[in-house]
Formats: C-alpha cells, structure tokens, sequence
C-alpha cells in the first residue's frame, strides 16, 4: 500500500524523465558549461594549463571597442531587419490575403529563397551586388539611378547586408500573416463595413489587433534570430570591410581557437541581452495582444 | 423606416444563379419574415439589402431610392449577424460605439447613447469587458445593441437565435417583438424556424430554392397555404398530404384539424388505421395513424388511445386542403373543389 502512494507521487517524475534529461543534457549542461568556460583561460591543446580566471574576460570584453562595434552593429541590423521584414511581409500578407491560384503561385515564388541555404543566397547576392560587374549596378544604370558601392564601402555594408536577409526572410514571415488574416471572419469586416468603418479604421483598429498574436510571434522571432546573425556576415563580408559589419556572433567566432574563454564571455553577454529584449518585450506587447 | 423592393433581381455564384429574376416588395414598418429550408438564398437575400453581397442583376430600392451603388455603411440599415461578428479585440461598449465613431458622432453623446442602449439591452454592467468574457446570449444582445444605437431606418437579422438555448430563445423572441413595436421600424428577420416565424411575423415570407413560395400574414399562410411547400413547411407536425385521384390532385389536412375515435365517425372524410405510434406532450398527444396505403399525423388533447389500436381519423369539410398536379393549391371557391370533395368522401374506409 505504502509503495502505490509513493509510486502514485513519483510517477510524474518519472514520466518526464527522459525528456528532462534531454534538455539537461543538450539545454542547461552546454548554458552551464558556457558560463564556466566564461571565467578561465582556456587552452585548447592542454586541458591542464586552463586557468580560472575570474572575471578577466569579461573585464577585457568591455574594454574593447570592437566589441562595442559589433554591438551596435548588431543593434541596427537587428532593427533593420525586423522592421523592414515586418512592414513588407505584412504588405506582402495583405496583397496576397484573398486565396486565388495567381497569390498562391506568387506566394510560393516569395517562399522560395527560404528553402534555400543562406549560404548560397550570400554567394549570389555577393556576385550581383559586386559594384562594377554585377547585375544590380547595372540595372540602376541603365535606369539611370545611382549606383551604389554595396558591400565593399563600410557606408553601405551593412545596408546590404540587412537587404540579403530579408530578401530571404520575407517569404516565410508574410506566409504567417496570410494565414492568421485569412483566418479573420469575413463577417468582421462586414459588420465594419455596415459600421461605416473607413480603411484606415478597418486596418488600424480590426486587422492589426487580430493579427496582433502573429505579428508578436514574429516579432521575437525575428528579433532573437538577427541577434544571432552570422553566416551572412561570414560568407558575404568576413565582417568588413573595417568591422562595418562585425556582429557578435562573427566576433565570437573570431575568437574560437584563440581564446575561447573570452568567446565564452561574449556568448553569455549575448544570451543576457537577447534574454533581456525578449523579457522586455513581452512585459511591454503583451498586454495589447489579443488572444482569441 | 424605409420599405425595401427587389426588382427583378438574380444573384449568382461563379455563374450558377441562387436568386433569379426576384419581385419583392417589404413594408415599410412591419416585421417581415423570410423564412425557409437551409440554403434557400434568405441570407443571400439579406445581404442584397445590406449591400455586403450585392446582387449580380436588378435593383434593390430602400425608401424608393436605388441603393446598388451605395456603401453598406451609407443605407442607413443595421444587421445582426448568425454568428453575431462582434469585434473580438474591442469591449463591449467600444462594439457598440464604433459604428457611431465612425459617423462622426460627438463624444457626449455617444456615451450617453452607448449607456440608454446598454440599459435597454440588460448589459449596463458589462460595458467593459471584452466579449470573451460574456455567455452568448450576453453576445446576442451585444450584437443587438450595436445595431439598434445607429437607429437604423432597416433592421435586418440574420438567424438571431439560433445559437441561444430553447428557454432563452423563447424570451428573446418576445423582446424582440416588444422592441419592433417600440422602433416601428422595419425588421427584416430572417430565420429557417417556422414556429419563429409564425410567431413573430406581421408578413411572412416563405422562399424555397430562392423562389418565393407565398407572401402572406401569418394566419393566411396557415389556414390558406398557397402551395404544398407551404403546406408542409408550415405547421408541427406537417400537414397530411395523400392522393386523391388519377389527375394528380392532392388532398390535404392538419394534424390538428382532425378528430379520433374507436367509433366511425360521421366526418366528411373519415379514415380506418391503427395507431403506430404516440407522443405525449403534456397538454396533447401526437399519434401516427397508419393504414394501409400510408401514415397519417393526428395532434389530439386525448391521450387514451393506445398504440396498436384501430381507430378512425375524422376531418370535417371544411378543413379539407386541395392541391393540383402541380402542387398548387386549388382555391376552396373553384368549381372544382365540389368534385374533389365528393372524391374525399368515397376515401371512407370500410
Ligand atoms: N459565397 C458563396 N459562394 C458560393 N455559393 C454560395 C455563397 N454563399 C451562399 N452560397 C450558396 O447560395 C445558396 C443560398 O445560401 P444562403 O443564402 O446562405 O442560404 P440560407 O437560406 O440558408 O441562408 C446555398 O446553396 C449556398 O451554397
Ligand atoms: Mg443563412
């Protein structure tokens, strides 16, 4: 009798067991293990001559201004990508809301770069953007615009960089939005339209706030996402030219075999900030979203 | 108020026409009734008038000016949804004022509005809350509210309640006449229940496969049914319908038209069957009369007879119904109704 009470309380635990393993194995050990490495000076070739170090590697990390540089590098691509993901996915959503065979193919084109690797997205971005044979200098040329330096100016950089990743975004963000507006009851916007609501009215106080779940999801998303941006810097710029387009994660690369304790620092550093905006976020947005 | 007409009117979907060529004249004033089986265009027709479906040919007149090419927001109608599309991600009261927001109606008085309609509706503690949060027959009334606070000259509802329980309904049909009353606007009510319509109706009309079937007052509709889908749509149970003779002509009653008995009776038309089966209702009792050619409903106040039983069904003359080959009814001042009633009697069954 004794036992089935004990079993009847553990047997939760134990039901959970394996995945609670998983996630300790592959979640929280590898968190952890980060943070320790964050505190020592670590030597590759020999496990023995690593040495606890305190907050040493923090300490260097801000004091350098290439970090700082990443940081805000990464910053504004950050904002950059989410805002122009977000304002032209939700244009793309409302263009291609009304199902019909024409949207559905037109939907599926704009979907397509996201089933292909970043990695050769980069690459053909890289070769058209190249700014005296590449192909977008010389469409803006022969419409008679400016051209422009893209990637081999840090003035423009980054710009091209933000471009190539939303370029390859876009599709699968504005395919969410088409799906929670279709999801709207058209009777809403018929009881609008009875209600004399105009279209700015119809957008701002039924469309948005319906859709206001979706718009959040993507919001964090994206935001954790651009954080975290690397191999478009990687194949595209090697984070040039003069750190234009350094990011964290590209500084924390760089750092990989050299110093992989002062990585370790900027990776926890990273963890914090984006844990940091995702908690702000949802303090902030939560409340104005609607749940149906 | 307004009256509504269609003039020949078709509405079509991808090329298969659901309405066509439709004459409908609605008082101004009355609470008109479409009432009929599922998908038999009502709420297609509705939707002409509020201008969210608009008819593919015709014209639709309200207060005799042609509103086909004005806004649904612009005609000065109301519409209470099936579903009630009450707008999720407002309040209540942000529901009931929107449209009022949208006409440009001042602060004041849309608050002084919002709280008389909320008082009249019963939600005067509810404005705030969200309509997740309300029961639907709170949603019902939300719906309600947002449509009569834009004193619409048409009030158009679609299947109102049929999503509230039997009890509540009951109650919201009364509210509704007492609110027609009040309003002497004009309703347009829309339902596939013919008790509701019967109850509720100044002018029924019934539609089938978008052609209207009969136009009438209530009471006329029962006693005088113009067609047999009439017949047989109104009333619970339906109306008996059984041959008469070689040209087709049917012979119809009411369940309740007839008597019963273990004696033949000396009724104009007397019928021999056994009791198949029996409802009892409480007040009446509702039998199946079977002989041997077909069944027979009988709504009696007796509850004495028992199933297996032979019995006699009885109805006097003059609630006999005729109905032609092709369904139409045959007036009772014809010449031809001496005839079929002679008929009738010779269906006494020895
Ligand atoms: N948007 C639509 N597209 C195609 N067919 C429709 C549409 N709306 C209604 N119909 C068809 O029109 C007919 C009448 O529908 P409706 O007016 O909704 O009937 P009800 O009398 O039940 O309200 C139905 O056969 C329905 O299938
Ligand atoms: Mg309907």
């Amino acid at each position: 009798m004794r036992n089935h009470a004990l079993w009847e309380k553990l047997r939760p635990y134990v039901m959970i067991a394996p995945a609670m393993a998983g996630i300790v194995l592959f979640v929280v050990y590898p968190v952890l293990y980060l943070v320790r490495l964050s505190f020592y000076k670590y030597n590759l070739m020999n496990k023995a001559k690593s040495k606890f170090i305190g907050w040493d590697n923090y300490r260097k990390l801000f004091g350098n201004d290439d970090f700082y540089k990443s940081l805000v590098n990464t910053v504004w691509y950050t904002v950059g990508v989410v805002a122009l993901t977000m304002i032209l996915s939700l244009l793309i959503a409302l263009w291609l809301r009304r199902s019909s065979r024409w949207n559905a193919l037109v939907q599926a084109g704009i979907f397509t770069p996201h089933i292909v690797s970043i990695v050769s997205i980069a690459l053909l971005w890289l070769w058209m953007m190249e700014p005296s044979h590449g192909l977008l200098n010389y469409v803006l040329q022969s419409l008679g615009l400016p051209t422009s330096t893209w990637l081999q100016s840090s003035k423009t950089a980054l710009v091209s960089v933000i471009i190539v990743s939303v370029w390859h975004g876009i599709g699968y963000y504005a395919l969410i939005l088409v799906a929670a507006l279709q999801s709207i009851p058209p009777s809403i916007y018929e009881a609008a339209a009875l209600d004399n609501a105009g279209r700015f009215k119809l957008f701002f106080r039924i469309t948005l706030p319906l859709i206001s779940p979706q718009l959040f999801f993507v919001l964090v998303i994206m935001t954790i996402g651009s954080f975290k941006v690397f191999d478009t810097v990687q194949v595209m710029t090697d984070g040039g030219p003069n750190q234009a387009t350094s990011t964290i994660v590209y500084y924390i690369f760089r750092y990989r075999s050299t110093n992989i304790g002062y990585s370790s620092a900027t990776g926890v550093v990273l963890m914090l900030v984006v844990g940091a905006l995702t908690f702000l976020y949802f303090r902030l947005l939560s409340r104005k979203l609607h749940y149906q | 108020m307004a009256s509504i007409v269609f003039e020949q009117v078709t509405k079509s979907f991808d090329r298969t026409a659901i309405i066509r060529d439709l004459d409908l004249t609605i008082e101004d004033g009355k609470f008109t009734v479409l009432v009929g089986p599922s998908g038999c265009g009502k709420t297609t027709l509705l939707r002409m008038i509020a201008g969210i479906g608009p008819q593919t040919s015709g014209r639709v007149l309200i207060d005799g000016k042609d509103v086909s090419r004005v806004a649904p927001g612009q005609r000065g109608v109301a519409m209470v949804f099936q579903n009630y599309a009450i707008y999720p991600t407002m309040s209540v009261r942000e529901n009931i004022e929107f449209g009022l927001k949208n006409n440009k109606v001042p602060k004041e008085e849309r608050k002084r509005l919002v709280e008389s309609i909320g008082e009249t509706v019963g939600l005067s503690g509810l404005l705030d809350r969200k309509p997740s949060a309300l029961s639907g027959g709170q949603r019902q009334r939300v719906a309600l509210a947002r449509a009569m606070v834009k004193k619409p000259s048409v009030f158009l509802m679609d299947e109102p309640l049929s999503n509230l329980d039997a009890k509540l309904r009951v109650q919201m049909r009364v509210e509704l006449i007492e609110l027609h009353k009040k309003l002497g606007t004009t309703f347009v009510y829309v339902t596939h229940d013919q008790t509701e319509a019967m109850s509720m109706a100044d002018t029924i009309v019934l539609m089938n496969e978008g052609v209207i079937q009969q136009m009438s007052s209530p009471a006329e509709m029962y006693h005088r049914p113009a067609n047999r889908f009439a017949a047989e749509f109104i009333g619970l149970p339906p109306m008996n319908i059984a041959e008469l003779g070689p040209d087709g002509v049917q012979l119809g009653f009411r369940p309740e038209s007839a008597a019963l008995s273990e004696e033949p009776l000396d009724h104009h038309l007397c019928i021999r069957g056994v009791i198949a089966t029996r409802e009892m209702l409480g007040s009446e009792t509702i039998y199946q009369v079977r002989t041997d050619k077909q069944a027979y409903m009988v709504r009696s106040a007796e509850d004495r007879f028992e199933v297996d039983r032979p019995v006699y069904v009885g109805v006097p003359a003059e609630k006999l119904h005729f109905f032609g080959a092709d369904g139409r009814r045959i007036d009772e001042r014809s010449s031809d109704v001496r005839w079929y009633l002679e008929a009738a009697r010779g269906l006494v069954y020895a």
